[in-house]
Formats: structure tokens, sequence, C-alpha cells
């Protein structure tokens, strides 16, 4: 073993021996830098090697050969070991990746990066305050130095503005430190720990100067305007050494003294963390420098951590693994960011769009995001997990939602930035080189995210559950994306019917779940037939596809909460992918993301509360609720509630199904909407709805299901684009599910089942066909397309037989579910409520009309003559859809009786018989069976007698019409599709004025408004930075100690 | 008008913080623990007549180590950032006439700044003073040359030379005190000697040699950089 | 007497403080700081006097006696590090400053605003 001494004495020999030689041979000090570096990070690797390996003790290094604390001693303990690997990791990484502009600045440059690096790990390995002082000395005049690495301007003013405010800083240091001194007669850092300062009156004085300027070394908000400029400023090779080396070096300095003043500081401590959480989160919300944006988000992390250690007595034992996963994830993903900086050198987040070029680039941003926002696999999700689980135990629900409203505010910024990447317009994208020395860097940190990831997992409380399975699958559609779309789409389908196979054993008996991963599986390998008709590689495609089906198919597996919670973002990921990838999907991806996120929050916060009920991590703890409850039930509904898009959660919908590609928006419809309604379902079965909270709850949700019905169906029939009308017809549907469900009872529920499983199969088809058909056409608007019954009539009958389904006529499936819901709202007594469903229910047939109407009957188009039938690969899944619904229109009682019995023990009253196939309530029978029969004679009958006739009828050419003699301005106005319910959009239109986007946009300006507002304190004086800085100190005291 | 109250607030704040140090500082009658080990055994272990140079240079070498680096530092970051282009340099840009004291005065004195500084750190584990005082001494001498003659140029190379050697020197004996020993920076790596001694506390005069010279390589540096900035065009 | 000092420290410190608060030239205020520094020293030392003790150096004083007679080392000590380390980053400020004033053709800090928000 070579000893942690030497990482000091070979770095600081090497920076004297490049001073030697510098001039002389300017390739060798590049090279004796990296040497140094990688000598550092060697020392540090093996002490960690040894520390996981071993369990040995914890080694302490006396220099001088004195024993403190009339020397100095270092510590190589684990976390010393851990701390110190990271650091000098991403020191020689940055190292390379600085290579060439270190060499242009010369051997100083290198020099002072080395001494950089050494210096960050002595400030981790010391246990003496005053060496402490000393090296971080030494850390901030290399930083001062390091700044002007790229000489500009701005650089030069953020390298003072850094230097006078650290300077104060320092000062504060040192007279806490001499302080320190005097009171407990020893520099010794356990010793002075041992003293116990915060408890006497006089010495905690002490114990104050020492917290805050180690508070402020880690740029608590607002006193931070000095090193957001350094990150705005400098070389973003040298910000994400300041991002991720020296901000983990300080995190473990303030860890160090944490015991210093005892209990009470620990809540000034968690306080200044979440405020500056929050408050730099907000800031970076009105940003659009890419590298000041990443010095918002890398102070509001840190503020994180520090706010957890703050939090410390509270998270007791979970505290490494918590700030050990938001560490790392911070660490690599800010390195990985600011270096992805460097390379594109955007002045702005727009100019990101550059990295389209790029795909695997574009990866790396994406895992660099996700990570920080805390999604599965990445360690940040498992270290929020067990945070919010402990804070629940505990009963903090202030930092929970402290912890939750920052971590959504981040997602604000982080997600409209990476939409921008992956989709806004951009005129001139900038070219951007890539040397391989900036990229390797760059890809390390993503696979050190992953690797740790993947590490962890089975630390977590339940974690070793996880199925990483389908994962890998994901990860081998990645490696393979260069095939072919038949090839990856077939080794797709075929993943997922083995996956049936799989899991079939698995589910057999719970009927529930087999019906959700049938809807599930088998709706994916319809969809994904589809995918034949597209031709090229179709990159990315596959893997996000696949990420969301093993999100799916995960959440159905999932026994734990963890489980469940993991495959619900793993599934929100994959899927916003996939919606995103549509034409103008920017904004509507962007979106579904932000509303996704604060939905997996609020579920986050219900199962906190669900855990820390019972210390139950199964999913059966949403059973026993016995903290707050009401809260849970509502937080927990309302978080899957954005998943089914329900009124006030809707307004992504439209956008991101109606904008999507042709097959990605059946996927999304048909099959991943149901995700949430499985959510609801395991939420209602689960809850006490005894409790007066739970019927509150119930009869609002029955409300909300009813109106957004009512709003869904006129939307759609207002909508012009065929897409955005099918689409709104899924927020009705959605509606009726939820108003069903909420009845909670048999009847309500069999209702809900028979609605979910039919708007799987009639959206499925819907959307793959009118899908093909808008692809086909190449328009969305319904006034545009006309006549092509003649030209596509397989596409005819296929949405004809879907529109009966929606319409509710007998004898298809759609009627079966419109008896039981009526059945259903009489016994509850819902009559109000079930009369505007019956009412939307009327609706619906204005937007059914006209969507069969102007797309199939009416006017061929000149410009569509000559069109074929849409692709076979589309009809294909369509009509294996169609059989599906014929089957289940014709013998309910196969999968409704089962259904029925399944549900039965939940509910008081069995109030479905079944005779045969004829199904019996209260208030009357109905026979499916019977039905299918005499309808279908009536209509064979009637076809043949029309079929008989047909020969007296006249055919009448297109074009035989009297035309008017003038042509109008413009033409489309005059087509009858064109505004066709003007009349009742003019009465009936005020229902549905957009008042809930206005209200969300509202709400969006008013965050930015503030945030707006609130950075005006960053008016660039680094006079008033430094007054900041005092100001803080001011405050801080007379906060914590103005009564002395 | 607001600003300037905020600043008098914050001052009295401050003002308030220092006070309430002040209420707590009690003066001291004896010495604390750490300090009564340093005069009970200082002598002993470590050999310097000056106990702020066995604390320096030996019980906190490693402080030292990092103060010696902070300068160094310096002085590198000092000459990359006032690098400029070789085209921009004036080898003699107009000054003012050097009055006759000064010229003949640097001329006599500087040799003699130059003994006292060395003086200095050789005598640092006996008298008060040490590597950084000698070494601030020496580059003392060394500004009255450029005060005397702007345009006069140290040889940067030489003074690099210095510089390097002095702290290889340094880290080497501070791993070379590893092995021979207790530790690294041990001065016990040579006999104590006699207290009161030139040749005594080890390695201490040693170490203050080398880090008097670099102490005064590097300031030098830095003034001569700092002089040599002024020879650009603007 | 050591009361006298630590106080004149403390009101040095101040006095620095100020100084960087409220000059508006850049080289003013790197004045500030090292009045603000060498106050901070003063404090330093102060803490380490001991009534009535003499310099510790051991040249009259026996190593014997030393315990009684000698105040104590180390804060001594830190002050020398402390002012070289306050040598450094003055050194360095003032570079900054030299070309801050080569870019902007002043040393008014309110011109140096280029970075907000």
């Amino acid at each position: 073993m070579v000893g942690p001494i030497y990482i000091i004495a070979v770095a600081l020999g090497i920076a004297f021996i490049m001073g030697l030689f510098g001039k002389s041979l300017k390739n060798f000090t590049g090279w004796a830098m990296l040497a140094g570096l990688g000598f550092m990070t060697y020392v540090s690797g093996q002490w960690l090697l040894e520390f996981l390996n071993n369990n040995r003790a914890v080694e302490t290094i006396y220099t001088a050969g004195f024993k403190p604390p009339y020397s100095i001693n270092l510590q190589m303990g684990s976390y010393e070991a851990l701390l110190t690997f990271l650091i000098n990791v991403v020191g020689l990484l940055g190292g390379i990746y600085l290579y060439k502009d270190l060499k242009k600045t010369g051997t100083n440059a290198m020099v002072v990066f080395l001494v950089f690096i050494m210096s960050l790990n002595v400030v981790v390995m010391t246990r003496d305050m005053f060496n402490l002082f000393v090296f971080l000395e030494v850390g901030s005049i290399a930083t001062a130095g390091l700044i002007l690495l790229d000489k500009n301007g701005n650089a030069l003013q953020a390298g003072m503005k850094y230097l006078i405010a650290t300077g104060i800083i320092a000062g504060i240091l040192l007279i806490g430190t001499i302080f320190a001194y005097y009171f407990a007669g020893s520099l010794n850092i356990d010793d002075i720990l041992a003293a116990n300062l915060g408890a006497a009156k006089a010495t905690v004085i002490a114990v104050f100067l020492i917290y805050v300027s180690i508070l402020l070394e880690l740029k608590p908000f607002p006193a931070n305007g000095w090193g957001i400029d350094v990150y705005t400023a400098a070389n973003p090779g040298i910000g994400a050494l300041v991002s991720a080396a020296s901000a983990t070096a300080m995190f473990y300095v303030l860890y160090k003294l944490l015991p210093l003043g005892g209990a009470e500081w620990l809540n000034y401590i968690a306080v200044i963390g979440g405020i500056t959480f929050v408050g730099s989160n907000l800031m970076g919300t009105k940003q659009n420098n890419p590298n000041r944006l990443l010095g918002y988000s890398s102070i509001g992390q840190i503020g994180l951590l520090t706010m957890i250690l703050g939090l410390s007595d509270i998270l007791g034992e979970k505290l490494v693994f918590v700030a050990f996963g938001i560490l790392i994830s911070h660490y690599a993903a800010k390195a990985g960011l600011f270096w992805l900086s460097g390379i594109i050198k955007a002045k702005d987040i727009k100019g990101w769009a550059a990295l389209r070029k790029s795909p695997f680039l574009l990866f790396l941003f994406g895992t660099f995001v996700f990570a920080l926002i805390g999604f599965p696999p990445f360690p940040s999700f498992f270290g929020k997990w067990e945070l919010i689980m402990t804070l629940a135990t505990g009963g903090h629900w202030a930092w929970m939602t402290v912890i939750l409203v920052g971590s959504f505010i981040e997602g604000i910024y982080l997600f409209r930035w990476l939409g921008y990447a992956i989709k806004l317009d951009h005129e001139e994208l900038p070219d951007f080189k890539i040397e391989w020395n900036k990229f390797f860097p760059v890809w390390v940190m993503a696979i050190v995210l992953y690797a740790v990831g993947v590490y962890v997992t089975p630390m977590v409380e339940g974690g070793s559950f996880i199925n990483y399975i389908p994962l890998m699958f994901v990860l081998f559609l990645f490696a393979i994306d260069f095939l072919p779309v038949y090839i990856k789409n077939t080794v797709s389908i075929g993943g997922i019917i083995w996956y049936m196979f799989h899991i079939y054993p698995v589910l057999e008996g719970d009927l529930l779940r087999l019906i959700f991963a049938g809807i599930f599986l088998i709706g994916g390998v319809l969809t994904l037939m589809a995918g034949y008709s597209k031709k090229g590689t179709r990159k990315g495609f596959y893997p996000m596809a696949m990420m969301m089906f093993a999100g799916l198919i995960g959440i159905i597996e999932a026994s734990t909460l963890l489980e469940f919670f993991f495959s619900w973002e793993l599934m929100t990921a994959g899927s916003y992918f996939l919606i995103i990838r549509g034409k103008r999907s920017m904004p509507h991806g962007y979106s579904y993301m932000l509303f996704s996120i604060a939905g997996a929050y609020a579920i986050l916060f219900g199962f906190g509360l669900a855990f820390a009920s019972g210390f139950d991590t199964s999913l059966a703890a949403l059973g026993s609720i016995s903290l707050l409850p009401t809260l849970a039930y509502t937080l927990l509904a309302v978080g899957f509630m954005t998943k089914t898009a329900s009124l006030g959660l809707h307004i992504w919908l439209p956008g991101a199904h109606g904008e999507a590609e042709s097959d990605v928006s059946p996927m999304v419809s048909a099959i991943l909407l149901k995700a949430g309604v499985f959510g609801l379902m395991i939420l209602f079965l689960y809850m006490d709805r005894a409790s007066t909270g739970a019927t509150n709850l119930l009869y609002v949700l029955g409300w909300v299901g009813a109106l957004t019905t009512l709003m869904g169906n006129m939307s759609a029939a207002f909508q012009e684009d065929a897409k955005r009308l099918l689409a709104y017809s899924s927020v009705a549907q959605l509606g009726y599910i939820l108003f069903a469900i909420s009845i909670m009872t048999q009847l309500g529920w069999l209702a809900g089942f028979t609605y979910t499983i039919n708007h799987f199969m009639f959206k499925a088809v819907l959307f793959l066909v009118i899908g093909g058909i808008v692809v086909k056409l190449g328009t969305h608007n319904m006034y545009e397309m006309g006549g092509m019954i003649k030209k596509m009539p397989f596409s005819f009958v296929a949405v004809l037989i879907s529109i009966i389904v929606i319409g509710g006529i007998p004898p298809l499936s759609g009627f079966a579910g419109k008896w039981l819901f009526y059945n259903a709202i009489l016994e509850k007594g819902w009559y109000f409520q079930g009369a505007i469903i019956f009412f939307a229910g009327i609706i619906a047939f204005l937007y059914l009309y006209k969507l069969i109407h102007s797309v199939f009957l009416g006017q061929l188009k000149d410009n569509h003559r000559n069109m074929k039938e849409i692709s076979a690969w589309i009809l294909i899944p369509s009509y294996v859809m169609i059989i599906g619904i014929m089957i289940f229109s014709a013998f309910p009682q196969y999968i409704l009786k089962p259904i029925g019995n399944m549900i039965a023990p939940y509910f008081s009253s069995e109030a479905l018989s079944w005779e045969g196939t004829k199904a019996l309530t209260s208030f009357g029978y109905w026979d499916g069976t019977t039905v299918m029969i005499v309808v279908g004679t009536a209509f064979v009958l009637l076809l043949g007698w029309l079929v008989a006739l047909s020969s007296k009828a006249k055919k009448i050419e297109q074009f035989n019409i009297v035309f008017a003699a003038e042509r109008p301005h413009r033409p489309e106005t005059t087509h009858v599709s064109y505004n066709i319910y003007a009349g009742y959009q003019k009465a009936l239109g005020f229902l549905i004025t957009p008042f809930v986007t206005a209200f969300w946009d509202a709400m969006s300006n008013l965050v930015l408004e503030v945030a707006n507002w609130l950075r005006r304190i960053y008016s660039g004086s680094m006079q008033n930075y430094a007054l900041h800085v005092v100001l803080f100190i001011v405050v801080f005291y007379l906060i914590a100690l103005g009564g002395l | 008008m607001i600003k300037k109250i905020l600043i008098i607030g914050l001052l009295a704040g401050v003002g308030l913080i220092f006070f309430d140090l002040f209420n707590a500082y009690q003066g001291s009658e004896v010495l604390g623990k750490t300090g009564r080990y340093y005069a009970e055994n200082g002598a002993d272990e470590v050999g310097a007549a000056n106990l702020v140079t066995a604390v320096i240079v030996t019980y906190r070498g490693l402080d030292t180590l990092g103060e010696v680096t902070i300068l160094f530092l310096t002085a590198a970051i000092i000459s990359f950032v006032l690098k400029f282009r070789r085209e921009d340099f004036i080898p003699n840009r107009p000054v003012r006439i050097t009055s006759e004291l000064l010229d003949s005065a640097s001329q006599v004195i500087v040799p003699v700044i130059f003994m006292v500084g060395i003086y200095i750190f050789i005598n640092g584990h006996l008298t008060p003073g040490g590597g950084f005082q000698g070494g601030a001494v020496i580059a003392s001498g060394v500004l009255l040359m450029i005060m005397a003659n702007p345009n006069f140029g140290i040889s940067h190379k030489v003074i690099a030379k210095v510089e390097s050697i002095s702290g290889i020197a340094f880290v080497l004996i501070g791993i070379m005190g590893i092995f021979l020993a207790g530790g690294f920076l041990d001065n016990r790596l040579l006999g104590l000697g006699n207290l009161g001694e030139l040749f005594s506390a080890g390695v201490i005069p040693i170490i203050y040699t080398f880090i008097g010279l670099k102490v005064g390589a590097e300031l030098s540096n830095i003034l001569g950089t700092i002089s040599h900035a002024q020879n650009e065009k603007n | 007497m050591e009361y006298i000092i630590i106080s004149t420290g403390f009101a040095l410190a101040l006095l620095g403080l100020w100084g960087i608060l409220s000059q508006k030239n850049l080289i003013k205020i790197i004045l500030g700081f090292t009045i603000f520094n060498t106050g901070i020293n003063i404090v330093m030392v102060s803490i380490g006097y001991v009534r009535g003790k003499a310099a510790p150096i051991l040249d009259v004083i026996k190593p014997s006696e030393a315990a009684d007679k000698i105040v104590d080392p180390l804060p001594q000590a830190l002050v020398l590090t402390a002012i070289v380390i306050g040598l450094g980053v003055t050194a360095l400020m003032l570079v900054y400053a030299l070309n801050l004033h080569r870019e902007k053709n002043s040393l008014d800090i309110n011109s140096f605003k280029d970075l907000k928000w």
C-alpha cells in the first residue's frame, strides 16, 4: 500500500519538477501532470478497494513523527478514500479533457491544476483545523488562477469576485479557528469536536464562525453570486472541477465538522440547505446560458446535500446512503454536463440543438439530465427514495415537500433544455468538433452513473427485487441501434412475446394484473407491428419504446412500493422520449414531463406516508395508511391522474398524443394511459374506503371524471385536427373510466373494466388507422381530407367499427359498457354526474360523425386521387383488435364474469349475476350474445336488401354537381367539416374555455416572474456580492445567537 | 444612501460579533495544553531554540508546505496571467530618471540586504525570523533594484531553477522523514545537536534555507513579472 | 494590555471590512483586504499571549522552565502562515486588478458588471 501522504508529496514534487523542466521540455510537463493525477487516483483507489474488500481500521497519518494535537494528522478512512478517489478521478479526467487548453497556457497552468487537485485531497483528509484552512486557501488560489484559463474580461471579473468573497470567508474562518483553539486548547478537529463548544454561551461563537464560513464556501443562496459567476465565465472544464471536485471536498468538510455545535445547529444547516436548493433552482428557471444554468443547478444540488447533512439526526444510518446516492449523481452528471458544454460551446441552451448531430452525445446528455432529476436506475433515484421514506418515517412532511418542490423546479429547466436539444427547430446548428480527449471523460461519467446505480440497487430496502432483465434488453437494443427497422422491430416483438410466456405463470390467478399485462403486452406487440411500415433505422426508437414497456410491465409485476415507483419512473422516461419524437412535439413532451414529474413526486410522497405507517415495503402498505390517510390517498390519486389526464391535469395530452408519430400515438394513448388506471385501481382496492377522507375523495373524483368526459368530448367535437380529436376523445374516455371506478361498486368497476378494455382496443385501431392516413395524406386537418372510403375501404370499416364501440351502440361492447355504466349510476344514485355523462355521450356522436364523415365520406380531393390503402402492417394489427372487439362483444361473460368474481370480495353487494350469456342487475338484463345475433342478422338482411336494390341505383360521378361560378377565397372554409359545429361552439363553447391551460400558464408565469424578480440580487457588482456574504453572516448570527 | 445605511448596519452586526468575541476572551494566565507541550518538549524533541520555528517547520510542517505551495501557486498564476505576446514587449520603456540617491543606495545596500536575508533564514531556528522572513528581505532587495532601474531584467530562468530545486528539496527532505525518522517532514533526520547552536535542530536549518531561497525567488519572480508587465504596449 | 491589542485587531478588521464594502476603487478595496487580514492577525497573536510572559525563544530561558516563562508559540506560527497566505492572495488580487484595468481602463468597481443574473 502506498501511504496517503504520497498524494501530497508526489503531487508537489512533480509540480516543482515541472517548474524546473517546464520551459525546456514542453511535452514532458503535460505527461508529468497526467502522471501525477494518475498516481493520486491510484493511491486513493487502492485505499478505496482496501476498505471495500477488507474490514480494516481507519488509517491515521501522523506528520513530523509526533502525535496530534501537537502535529498535524491526516486520516484515511473509507469515506476519505471514496471522496479522494472521486476527486482524483474527476481531476484526472478533467486533466485529460483540458489537456490542450492547459498546454496552450503553459507549464504554469498545469502546475496550478495539479496542485489544485492535491489541495482538495488534503482538505478531505486533514484532521487539523488550521491545516484545513491552509489547504482551502491553496484550493481557492488555484481556482482563482484556473478561472483565467480562458482569458476574457468576464473570467477576470468572475475571478476578482471570487477572490473578494473567499477572502472575507477565509478571514471569518480564521477568526473561528483561532477562537476554537483558544477555547478547546487544540487545533485538532477531533479535540475541538470533543470540547463541545456549542454548549457554553461564550464558546459558541467560535462554532458559529466555523459553520458560517464552511456554509458560505458551499455557496448558500442568496450569498452566492460570486460562485455562479465563476461557473458562468470560466472554461467549462474548470466549471466541471469546481462543481464536481471542489464541492465534493467542501461537502465532506461540512460532514467532518457536523458535530461541532450540537443538534440545534443541524436545523440551521438544514434550513440553509433547503433555501439554497429551492432558491437556486428557481433562479435556474430563467437561465439561458448553459454554464450559468449548470452553476445554479450545482449550487442547488449542493444545497440539497447540505440539507441532508442538516437532517443527519433524522436520517440516522441512512445518511450515508442517501448522501452518497445524491452526491455521486451530482458529481458525475455535473462534470459530464460541464464537459459537454465545453464541447458544444453554445452561449445559449438553444444552441444545444447541435447535439442532434451526434446521437451518442445526445444520449449522454439525456443520461445526465435524468440522473440529476433522480430517475432510475441512477443512484440519485435510490438516494431520493430512501431520503423521502426516512423523512416520512419521522413525520417530517415539510422537509419532504421542500425536497420534492425543489426537485420539480430543477426539472423545469433541465427538461426544457433537454427538449431544446432533442427537438428545437434551429435554422443553423452550430458546428462542433469532438476531440477524443474531450469525449472520453464525458463517456466515463455516464458509465459511472449506470454502474453505480446498478451497484447500489441491492443496498436499498427491497431493492434486490428490482428486475433488471428488461433493462438489459433495452441496453441490448441500444447496442443494435444501427440495424434496420425490421430487424429491431422483430427483436422487440420477440422480446415482448418471450416476456409474455415468462410472466404468465407469475401472474396466473391474479386477474386484475393479468388483464393489464394483457393490455400492455398484447398491445405492445400489435402496435409494434405497425412499425414494419417504417423505413430506415429509426434511431433511438426501440430502446425507448422497450423502456416504456419495461416500465409498464414492471408496474404490473411490482410487489413492493419501490419496485412500483422504479417502474413508474422508467415508463415515464421511456414514454417521454417516444412522445418527443414527433415533429412538433417539443412543447408537448415538455409539459408531459413536467406533469409526470409532479405526479411522480405526489406518488412518492404518498408512498412515503404509506411506508411510514407500518414500515411495510410491500404494495399492501397502501392498505394500512394511518398517517394523514386523506392526504396520502389524494396525492396518490393525483399522481396517477397525471397519467390518465383527468380534468385539470390533461393539458399535456392532446398535443403529446396528437403530435406523436403514427405508431407512437396508439402506444401512448391505448396503452400508456392504462398505467394510470391500474394505479388508481390498486389504490382504490387497497385504501380504507370507509374513511371519510376516502369517501370524499371518491366523490370528488367522480365529479372530476364526469367533467373530464364532458370537456373531452366537447373539445374533440371542435377539433379540425384528426389526431387531436382522437386525443381529446381519450381524455373523455379516461374520464368515463375514472368516474366508473370512483363509484366503487361492483357494477361501477365492471363498467370501468369494460371501458378500459374497449378503449384499449378501439383507440389503438383508431390511432393506428387515422395515424396511417394522416401520414399518407400529409395533413392532420380533416377538412383537407374526404372521400377516402373508396381508396381505403379497410380503413373505413375499421374506423366504423371503432366508432360504433365508442358510441355505445348495440351490438358491440361499447353498449355493454354503457349498460353497466348506467346501471351503476342508478344504483349509486349519482344522478347529477350521471346527467353530465349522458349529455357528454350525446356530444360524442358529434365528433364521431365528424371523424368518419370528413375523412371517408364527402368529396375526394384532387391531390388524393392516386391514394392507395394504408400499409398492411397497420391494418393487420387493427383487424386483430377488431376481432378482439367482436369476441368481447359477443361473449362478454368470458371476461366480465371472472372479473365480477374477482372484485366481488371487495364490494359489499354482488349486484350483477349471470344466467348463461345473460347479465342481470336489479334494473334489468342484457345478453351480449343474443344482441349480437339479433343485430347481426338484421344487419345482414338489410345489407342484402341494399345490395339487391343497388342494381337500380344510378351512379353519379364526383363532379356531376352544379358549381357556383366563383371560387371562394379560401376554399376549405366551404368544406362541410370546416368549423362544422360553429353553432354549437357559439352556444356551448364557453364550457371549454381553456381555463385550465390558462391556469397552468399563469402558474408557470408566476414562477418565472418570481425567479426573474429574485435574480435581480445578482446585480453583477462584486461589492454587492461581498455585501451579500457579510449580510449572510450577520443575519445568520442574529438569528442563531441574537439573544446572546 | 440606502446602501450606506445597509453597510453601516452590517458593520454594526459584524461589530456585534466581534464584541461578543471580545467578551468571550479572558486573556490567559497560563499556557494551554498545546502551548505547554511545545514549551516542555519542543527543545528536546525538535532541538530548535526558537519554538515558533519548531512549530512552523516541524510540528506543523505540513502547513508550511502548504504555505510554500501558495506562494509557488501565486507566482505561477501571475506569470501565466500576465503573459503577453512577444511582439507587444518593449525592451526599454521610458521611465522617470532614477534619483542619484536611489541609484547609489541600491548598489551599496542590496548586497547587504541579501546578506541580512540569508542570515535571517539560516538562523531561523535560533532567533526570531526564518525562511519566510529571510526570503521577504531578499525580495525587498530585488524590489530596490527594480525601483532603481525599472528596465532591470531578472533572469526568470535562474529564479525558476532556484524556486523549483528548493521546492523539490523540501519535499524530498519531507519524504526522507518517513523513512529515516518518525514521519513526513520529521526534522530528526540529522542529530538535534545542542540547543542554541547553529548546527542544531536536525534538518530545520536546511529546510529553512530552502524555504528562504524559494520564498525569495518566488517573491522576486512576482515583482519581476509585475514590473515586466508594464513593458507592454497598450 | 492584551485587551487593548485584541480590540485593536477587531477594530482594524472592521475598518478593513468597511473599506471592502464601501470603497469604489479596486486598489482601495484590496488595501481594505490587507487591513482586514492584519486585524485578524493581531487578534490571533493576542490569543496566544500569556500575561507577563516572554517570547518563545529559548536563548535566555532554560528549556526546563520554559512552560512558565513563555507565551504560546503556536498562534505566532499560525500568524506567520496566515500572513504568507494573505500575501499570496493580495498579490493575486493586485494582478487581477492590473488586468481588469487593462481591460476597461478603469478601476471603478462598478465598471465590472458584465456578468449578472
